[in-house]
C-alpha cells in the first residue's frame, strides 16, 4: 500500500450533506503557524518585556526633542525685531510676502488703503515693535484685520512685523493719519 | 492502478504533509496556443504601461507621495478618490458576471499569477529541464554536477525575471524614467525604493520558483467563492461522464474515456478533471487540449473534456437566468456612474471662505466683507485662470489678483475683499473662476448689519 493511499479521512461530520475531512495541514504551512508564533513571542519581549530599545525608549527620545525644539524658538522681543528689520535678505522676502498678503489693504508700499498707513507716526495699536507683532499674528476682529498666525505660521509673522517696523518714518502719502500720535 | 488526485485531499500536499512538486506535461492545442499569444500581450501591456508615457506622465502611475494617479494622459487627484467607487464596484460587478457567465476564465486566461508562472518561468524550466516527465525523474534523480549547473542556470534566470517584474511594479509608484535615474545614483541614495524592490523581487521568486499553484488554492479566495458564484448554467471546464464512461481501455469498454491520464499529467494544479468541478480547477484548458489530442488519435470527436455548463453535461435543459441580468446591470451602473462622474469632474476646484474675524466692517457708510478664495488647477497642464467677483452694481471691489497661473495641482489664495452702501440688504456674493473651456463659481454669503 502506498503512503499516498488516502487513510480514513472523515471525521463523520456532516452538515447538509457536506462532510467535514480531517487532512494533514501542508508542513509549509505549519511553518508560518510555528514562525508566526515565534516571532510574537520574540516581539513581545523586545518591545514589551525589556524596554531596553523599545518604545517607550522612543517616546522618551521624541519628547527630548519636542523639548529642545521648544526651548530653541526665541520668544519674540523688540529687540529681534529690529534686528530682524535691518536684516537684508530677511527683508526681501518679508517685503514679496508684504506685496501678495498685506498690500491690497495697506498698499504696496505701507502707504495705507483700507487699512491704516503704516509708514506714519500714528498707532492704533501700539508703536513698539512687539505690539506690531501682536496685531499681525492676532488681528484685530472689530476692524477686519485677520489673524495671520493660523495661516502664516510663526516664522513668516515674525518677518512681517520686522517690516512693518522697518516701513517706520518713511512718511509716505496715502491714508489720513489715524490713532494716537506716538 | 496508480494512485492518483482525489477531490478527498490536496494532491499536492502528501499525507504527511511535505509538498508535492507538480511537473505538469507539455500540451498542444488550440487553447494553448492562444493563451501563449495572450500571455506575451498581458506580459507587454504590464511591462510598458509605467514606461510609455502620454501627456507627460507614464500611461498609468500612482504617485503616493504626490498623492497623485496619471491614467491615460489624464490626472487624479486625491480628492477624486471617490471615483474609485465606481472603479471597484465596476470590477465587483464585472467579477461577479464573468464567472456566472463564463467561469474562471480570469485564472485561466489573464491573472497575473497564471501570465507569468506560464508565460515566463515554466517556459524556462521547461527549456532548461526539459519536458514534465524529464523534470519528475530529475528531481528523484541523485545531485549531479549537470543537475547543479542546471539547477543554478535555471535560479539565476528566475531571479534575473523577479527583478525586472519586481521594478516594473515598482515604476507603477515612481516612473520609469525616475526609477531609472535612482538606480544609476545607487542604493545608498534611495533607500527605501532599493529595498522596495530588493523586497518584490524576493517575494516574486519565492512565489513563482516555489510555492506557484499553493497561492492559487490556499491563498487565493476566488477559488474558495467559485461554488457560490457559478450555477449549472456558467460554463467550466468539465468532463461528459456521460459519453466518457464507464472508461477502459480502447475495446474493452463502451465509454470514450481510456483512461490515459493525460488530463491529469498536464494539470498545473494537480486534480482530475473528471471527479467534476473543483476548487483548485483554474479554468486553464489544458486538459482540454489534452484529451482533444488523444481523441483525434483514436478518431474520436473532440470535446470529452471542454468548455461548457455543468447542466450541459448532464443533458439538462437550458434555463435563463436572471443573475446574469442583475450582474450586467450592477455593472452597467457602475461604468456609467464612473463615465459620468469622471466627464463631470471639476478641472478647477474653487472655495469661497470668508475670513475669520468681524463678519462685517462699517467704515464712512459702507460695510465691507472680507473673502478668500482657494483655487486648485485639477488639470495636467500650467493654466491660467480670471477671477471675477459677481457683486451687485455699485459695489466696490478690490482683489489681490485678477488672474492667477497654477501648475498642475498647485493651489492658490486669493484676498477678495467687498464693500457695498452701509444699508443694503444681505446677498449671496459668487466669484466666477475661467479657464479654458472652463467656468466655476464659489459663493458665500456677504453679511450687513441690516440683517435681511
Amino acid at each position: 500500500m502506498s503512503t499516498d493511499k488516502p487513510e480514513p479521512l472523515d471525521t463523520g461530520h456532516d452538515y447538509d450533506g457536506i462532510h467535514e475531512l480531517d487532512n494533514r495541514l501542508p508542513n509549509w504551512w505549519l511553518f508560518t503557524l510555528f514562525g508566526a508564533i515565534v516571532f510574537g513571542a520574540g516581539y513581545w519581549f523586545y518591545y514589551h518585556a525589556f524596554e531596553g530599545r523599545g518604545l517607550l525608549v522612543d517616546l522618551r527620545a521624541e519628547e527630548a526633542e519636542q523639548a529642545r525644539k521648544a526651548a530653541a524658538s526665541a520668544p519674540v522681543t523688540d529687540e529681534l525685531l529690529v534686528k530682524l528689520s535691518h536684516d537684508p535678505k530677511t527683508m526681501t522676502g518679508a517685503k514679496s510676502l508684504f506685496i501678495t498678503t498685506c498690500a491690497i489693504c495697506h498698499g504696496a508700499d505701507g502707504e495705507g488703503k483700507i487699512g491704516p498707513n503704516l509708514t506714519d507716526d500714528n498707532w492704533i495699536h501700539g508703536n513698539k515693535p512687539s505690539d506690531i507683532y501682536k496685531t499681525v499674528s492676532g488681528g484685530v476682529a472689530s476692524k477686519g484685520m485677520p489673524s495671520w498666525e493660523p495661516a502664516l505660521g510663526h516664522e513668516k509673522v515674525t518677518w512681517l512685523a520686522a517690516y512693518v517696523e522697518s516701513l517706520r518714518g518713511k512718511h509716505l502719502a496715502g491714508k489720513a493719519p489715524e490713532g494716537e500720535k506716538l | 492502478m496508480p494512485p492518483g488526485p482525489t477531490p478527498d485531499r490536496l494532491w499536492t500536499i502528501r499525507t504527511d504533509g511535505s509538498r508535492r512538486k507538480l511537473h505538469p506535461a507539455d500540451v498542444r492545442g488550440r487553447f494553448i496556443r492562444a493563451r501563449r499569444w495572450v500571455f506575451a500581450l498581458l506580459m507587454l501591456i504590464a511591462l510598458a504601461l509605467p514606461i510609455v508615457h502620454i501627456g507627460g506622465h507614464p500611461a498609468m502611475q500612482l504617485d503616493i507621495a504626490a498623492r497623485r494617479f496619471y491614467l491615460f494622459g489624464a490626472v487624479f487627484n486625491a480628492t477624486d478618490a471617490w471615483i474609485g467607487v465606481f472603479v471597484l464596484g465596476a470590477v465587483a460587478a464585472m467579477l461577479l458576471f464573468v464567472t456566472a457567465w463564463k467561469g474562471r476564465v480570469w485564472c485561466g486566461w489573464a491573472c497575473p499569477q497564471t501570465v507569468f508562472l506560464e508565460g515566463a518561468y515554466r517556459r524556462i524550466e521547461r527549456l532548461i529541464d526539459g519536458p514534465g516527465e524529464k523534470r519528475l525523474r530529475d528531481d528523484l534523480a541523485p545531485l549531479s554536477a549537470r543537475k547543479a549547473m542546471r539547477r543554478i542556470v535555471k535560479h539565476t534566470l528566475f531571479v534575473a525575471v523577479s527583478f525586472v517584474i519586481a521594478h516594473s511594479t515598482v515604476a507603477y509608484f515612481m516612473s520609469f524614467p525616475v526609477l531609472f535615474a535612482d538606480i544609476q545614483e545607487g542604493p545608498a541614495a534611495h533607500g527605501d525604493a532599493f529595498v522596495w524592490a530588493m523586497v518584490m523581487t524576493a517575494i516574486l521568486y519565492f512565489n513563482f520558483a516555489w510555492f506557484r499553484e499553493q497561492l492559487c488554492i490556499v491563498i487565493c479566495p476566488y477559488g474558495r467563492m467559485q461554488s457560490v458564484l457559478v450555477d449549472g448554467g456558467s460554463t467550466v471546464v468539465g468532463y461528459d461522464v456521460t459519453r466518457g464512461e464507464p472508461r477502459g481501455k480502447v475495446g474493452s469498454t463502451t465509454g470514450d474515456c481510456v483512461d490515459c491520464n493525460r488530463c491529469v499529467a498536464v494539470c498545473p494544479t494537480g486534480i482530475d478533471i473528471r471527479a467534476g468541478l473543483q476548487m483548485e480547477c483554474i479554468a486553464c484548458s489544458q486538459c482540454i487540449d489534452a484529451c482533444d489530442e488523444i481523441m483525434d488519435k483514436l478518431q474520436r470527436p473532440r470535446g470529452l473534456v471542454r468548455y461548457d455548463s455543468q447542466r450541459n453535461f448532464v443533458g439538462g435543459e437550458h434555463r435563463s437566468r436572471a443573475r446574469l441580468w442583475v450582474y450586467g446591470l450592477l455593472f452597467a451602473i457602475a461604468v456609467g456612474g464612473g463615465i459620468f462622474a469622471t466627464s463631470h469632474r471639476a478641472n478647477v476646484e474653487a472655495r469661497l471662505l470668508r475670513t475669520r474675524g468681524a463678519p462685517w466692517i462699517v467704515e464712512n457708510g459702507w460695510v465691507r466683507n472680507q473673502y478668500e478664495l482657494h483655487v486648485t488647477n485639477k488639470r495636467a497642464l500650467t493654466t491660467t485662470y480670471r477671477i471675477t467677483p459677481l457683486a451687485p452694481p455699485g459695489a466696490r471691489i478690490i482683489q489681490s489678483v485678477a488672474t492667477v497661473e497654477l501648475a498642475p495641482l498647485a493651489s492658490a489664495r486669493i484676498t477678495i475683499i467687498v464693500s457695498v452702501p452701509q444699508d443694503s440688504r444681505q446677498f449671496d456674493l459668487g466669484v466666477a473662476v475661467d479657464g479654458p473651456g472652463l467656468h466655476e463659481t464659489a459663493t458665500a454669503r456677504f453679511l450687513t448689519p441690516s440683517m435681511r
